[in-house]
């Protein structure tokens, strides 16, 4: 039996920072492909391309395709993230923060959060997130250049959307990718096949390929052609409505985002954007500021990957903005789909894997997501009722065994660490009933000086570091 | 912790799972239970996996335990691999190793390359000349991996092939010393609670009855507590895995000692080869339905190398497990959980996987909560199921025919999770990709290729380079390899300075 035929030619439907991403990660990972974005005006509704903030993930992405720091930070003019402040989602307790990379560390297999459990109920402990070595950077406003010693910090970015968007696309253009601009475009499908043939526009131009990659944004221009089943999580993620703020914010630039809950939903604070999400279905957000307001319908597709047209970013699953994953998905579909290129013909056995896959992923983000909301503790008819919703069943099973006794079970594609789990639940006062009989290997004295050691590590750590922003200034400057 | 309470363990039976589980808990949950277990000299231990996986270091290493006093004591020897003989084919050979094929840290797997060279050539060499536990293996040789990942030596990990007789002895030292009780006596009845289903106690042949407020049923495939008293059902998986029996018999070492276990092809199933530090041991699974006690006898008796040091023996089994393995407060471990016949070496590594997650979830008061009962089920399944496609896996992909065992294997209607698995490395080479689970891609990969199932293509990504500096590269990759190998120490040299055996057999 011969080989089914190789794709040979990739059209990229798009114009934002997801369609650019993509072309040139698919042209750097797979040279022999001829790729060409057919580029056209993002639309409000693209959140990965609209809203640029991102998780550490971003710095893989960009390692793959080659693109040092000095391009994607410096000369893009980027800023650094460390994590969220999430204020006023549990009334009584004080602000959190969900900070990337590790709270503590286990002990001979214990976690470190059954230990800090256990020192609390004792003797009373710190917040948790005290214990994070990026939440104390970002509080602190520091960061640095890591000492050969120091555990790895990772750090998504707060990308200017202009100019990273101008980054991508040269890249991209210098890779080899072609690009064909309009304004809008048709998608012509073969009535015989169903495979999607070409995409045509400004009467008469025509982009054929073998694959078709739709970047647009929730409309999916490209790939509802096919067929629009969707799986709708409104149910679960009770925000319908989206603000954008006009303007950048006036804040000094941190490290971390402030997360602040509202009577309706939540608002968001960061070095350039603010804005708010919530239900329009109660009482209607009061933000100061004129801006974009546009709606959003959570869920994904049933199929992101349906023969011969995959969606990406958006165009596959529409989450609201909480946590930042919204452009992390997209780069892991990307990722996903260079590494699992299949033949011309899109054997539904090669798409079935992929689309396994990118549901589990996507799943697993709405539950997190989904658990910001059912754990949250506020008066107001908005949060009453988000505190009955009957979650996911991955994210119930998740919820339950936490409360029991603090474990989170592992699920296969999850995106977010068992240590962003637990500093949320934690953060948010949802608390385990009892802690794990294996915490018990320690005394509470071995624990405490657990606590005290590494507590004392990053304040010396975090000391040692400069300030964020002569950081930044002293990074521009050895590159002039 | 004071004020927590101590729930009482009592575990039956004291074979390899008894008292793995025995020293586990008492070491690694000592404040929070008694452990009582419950054993009869009378009975013997099946002492099954004589071959292990790696993951076995890691839990010897949890329990403390000295890696040459161990292999001194079950008189072990290390394994790189299994050898598989005559599975795709008569004559056909490879090994499945623990290790990967190439460095396994460029982002498109080895295999892809390999598959590109076989295309243009049509002779490439065996993909395993590219793993380093392939090499070392077929070389004899043997040395512990190399802690810098970025050298080719660092691409291996090991296990162990040991005594399993002996084996629990040693943790039985262990287990006793950290405070665990033991009570010699035959388990007479089982004793369930009225009201509440649950186990009460054990009554033994003297008279004596033992209450807890946990029992793990160790008692093998008798199932004394879960099966017999509680009857949760046998999920049979005999279809897909027919061979039901087993006959076992020891031999003396002819050959030199090899750091791998075989797996050779027989008319009726398959024939084990586990080379010790004092002996060999064989037996061959076969199912009962395509070759008689006496003709399999025969032919293990005719097929082992050396002098035979006991009677050939026979045992017999069934492929599957219980619907559940932890059912109120009765939780089986090993045999007595289920049984899948040890082509991979997996029946001590699934007693492992039910301790360390029964260790994990082990109950916070003597009430045992639903919750956790029902997690520990959710996780021992998902170990049993990935691990039952991969040995389906190894019958199905075969192109022997001609034996109504090995046709009926090569023609049957498979798990349609395996199936999918099978179409998708037959296309372009892919692995379908989970986390959890013990076998990883690289193990897919080996018997996939080892099996002649061939790719019809390859990932993209592998087009480059150019055909002549591809099979450059490759032929530099392979005499490093082999020269890396060539210059580590033999593995019998290896063993006598490290762990020699504390007597002669």
């Amino acid at each position: 039996m011969t080989a089914p035929g190789s794709i040979r030619s990739v059209v990229v439907g798009g114009g934002g920072i997801t369609a650019w991403s993509a072309a040139a990660a698919l042209k750097r990972g797979i040279p022999t492909l001829d790729v060409t974005v057919v580029s056209s005006p993002v639309t409000d509704d693209a959140i990965a391309d609209r809203l640029p903030s991102t998780l550490p993930s971003i710095a893989g992405f960009h390692q793959d395709l080659g693109l040092a720091e000095a391009d994607t930070v410096i000369r893009a003019q980027s800023g650094l993230r460390v994590g969220t402040i999430f204020d006023g989602w549990s009334l009584g307790l004080p602000p959190y923060v969900h900070a990337y990379g590790n709270y503590g560390t286990a002990v001979e297999g214990v976690p470190f959060h059954q230990l800090w459990l256990r020192a609390r109920a004792a003797n009373g402990a710190a917040p948790f997130d005290r214990f994070s070595l990026a939440a104390e950077l970002g509080r602190l406003g520091r960061i640095g250049s890591a000492a050969p010693t120091a555990p790895p910090i990772g750090y998504g970015l707060h990308l200017t959307l202009d100019r990273y968007l101008a980054l991508m696309r040269d890249f991209a253009l210098h890779l080899g990718v072609q690009e064909q601009a309009c304004r809008g475009f048709e998608t012509k499908v073969d009535s015989e096949s169903g495979f999607v043939e070409m995409l045509t526009f400004d009467s008469g131009t025509t982009v054929a390929g073998d694959l078709f990659v739709d970047c647009t944004g929730p409309s999916a221009s490209i790939r509802s052609a096919l067929d629009d089943s969707f799986e709708d999580w409104s149910s679960w993620l009770p925000c319908d409505r989206l603000l954008i703020a006009t303007g950048r914010s006036s804040d000094d630039a941190g490290l971390l985002d402030r997360v602040s809950a509202t009577a309706n939903g939540w608002r968001w604070q960061s070095c350039c954007w603010r804005g708010a999400v919530y239900s329009s279905a109660h009482a209607k957000e009061a933000v100061a500021e004129d801006g974009t307001e546009i709606n959003i319908r959570q869920g994904c597709r049933h199929q992101p990957w349906l023969r011969n047209c995959v969606a990406i970013g958006d165009s596959a699953v529409t989450v609201e903005p909480l946590e930042w994953a919204n452009l992390h998905l997209a780069h892991s579909q990307i990722d996903r789909l260079i590494a699992m290129m299949p033949g011309r013909d899109c054997a539904p056995v090669e798409l079935a894997e992929y689309n396994r896959q990118c549901l589990d992923e996507a799943r697993r983000v709405r539950d997190f997501l989904c658990m910001h909301y059912v754990t949250a503790r506020r008066d107001e008819p908005f949060w009453k009722e988000a505190s009955t919703i009957a979650p996911p069943q991955s994210l119930a099973h998740t919820l339950a065994l936490f409360a029991e006794r603090g474990r989170i079970p592992y699920y296969e594609e999850e995106t977010f660490s068992r240590d962003s789990w637990v500093a949320v639940l934690l953060g948010q006062g949802f608390e385990p009933r009892q802690t794990e009989p294996l915490a018990d290997m320690l005394s509470l004295e071995e624990i405490q000086g657990e606590l005290d050691r590494h507590s004392d590590f990053i304040r010396g750590f975090v000391g040692a570091q400069p300030m964020y922003l002569d950081y930044m200034a002293s990074l521009s400057g050895t590159l002039q | 912790m004071a004020g927590e309470p101590t729930v009482t363990v009592i575990i039956v039976g004291g074979g390899t799972a008894g008292w793995m589980t025995a020293a586990a808990l008492v070491k690694l949950l000592p404040s929070r239970c008694n452990v009582h277990l419950v054993e009869s000299e009378a009975i013997g231990i099946v002492g099954v996996g004589e071959a292990t996986l790696p993951h076995i270091r890691g839990f010897n290493d949890r329990l403390g335990i000295n890696e040459a006093e161990f292999m001194a004591a079950t008189r072990a020897t290390f394994k790189l691999g299994i050898e598989f003989q005559g599975w795709g084919r008569p004559g056909d050979s490879y090994i499945h190793p623990f290790g990967t094929f190439g460095s396994g840290k460029s982002a498109v797997d080895l295999h892809h390359y390999w598959s590109r060279l076989e295309e243009a050539s049509g002779a490439a060499p065996a993909i395993g000349e590219y793993s380093m536990a392939v090499t070392m293996a077929y070389m004899n040789r043997f040395a512990r991996p190399d802690p810098d990942p970025d050298k080719i030596e660092s691409t291996f990990n090991y296990a162990y092939q040991f005594d399993a007789m002996l084996f629990a002895p040693f943790l039985r030292r262990t287990a006793e010393d950290l405070g665990a009780r033991r009570t010699e006596g035959r388990i007479v009845d089982v004793e369930l609670d009225g009201e509440s289903g649950d186990v009460a106690a054990i009554v033994l042949e003297t008279g004596e009855r033992i209450e807890g407020d946990l029992f793990v049923d160790c008692s093998g495939f008798v199932s004394l507590l879960i099966g017999k008293a509680m009857g949760e059902p046998f999920e049979d998986w005999s279809q897909w895995l027919p061979c039901d029996r087993a006959v076992a018999m020891p031999c003396r070492t002819r050959t030199a000692l090899t750091p791998y276990t075989s797996a050779v092809a027989m008319d009726a199933g398959w024939r084990w080869r586990i080379p010790l530090q004092h002996r060999t041991g064989n037996g061959y699974v076969y199912s009962s339905a395509f070759i008689s006690d006496d003709d399999a006898r025969v032919a293990l008796v005719g097929a082992v190398e050396g002098e035979s040091i006991a009677e050939p023996r026979i045992l017999r089994f069934k492929a599957g497990r219980r619907k559940r393995s932890w059912v109120r407060n009765c939780v089986a471990v090993g045999l007595a959980s289920g049984f899948l016949e040890p082509l991979e070496s997996t029946s001590i590594y699934l007693i492992q996987a039910a301790i360390s997650t029964l260790v994990e979830l082990f109950p916070q008061q003597k009430q045992v909560s639903a919750l956790d009962r029902d997690e520990f089920n959710r996780l021992i399944d998902l170990e049993y199921d990935r691990i039952r496609d991969f040995l389906i896996l190894h019958y199905h992909a075969t192109e022997r025919s001609g034996l109504p065992f090995w046709d009926y294997v090569r023609t049957m209607q498979v798990p349609d999770t395996l199936h999918q698995k099978l179409e998708l490395f037959r296309r372009r080479g892919r692995i379908a990709k989970y986390r959890e689970g013990v076998f990883l891609d690289a193990s897919w990969i080996a018997v996939y290729i080892g099996q002649r199932v061939v790719p019809q293509g390859h990932d993209m990504r592998a087009d480059l380079p150019s055909t002549d500096v591809l099979a450059r590269r490759m032929e530099a990759l392979r005499l490093e390899i082999r020269a890396k190998a060539a210059a580590l120490p033999d593995h019998r040299s290896y063993i006598e300075r490290y762990c020699p055996m504390e007597e002669a057999a």
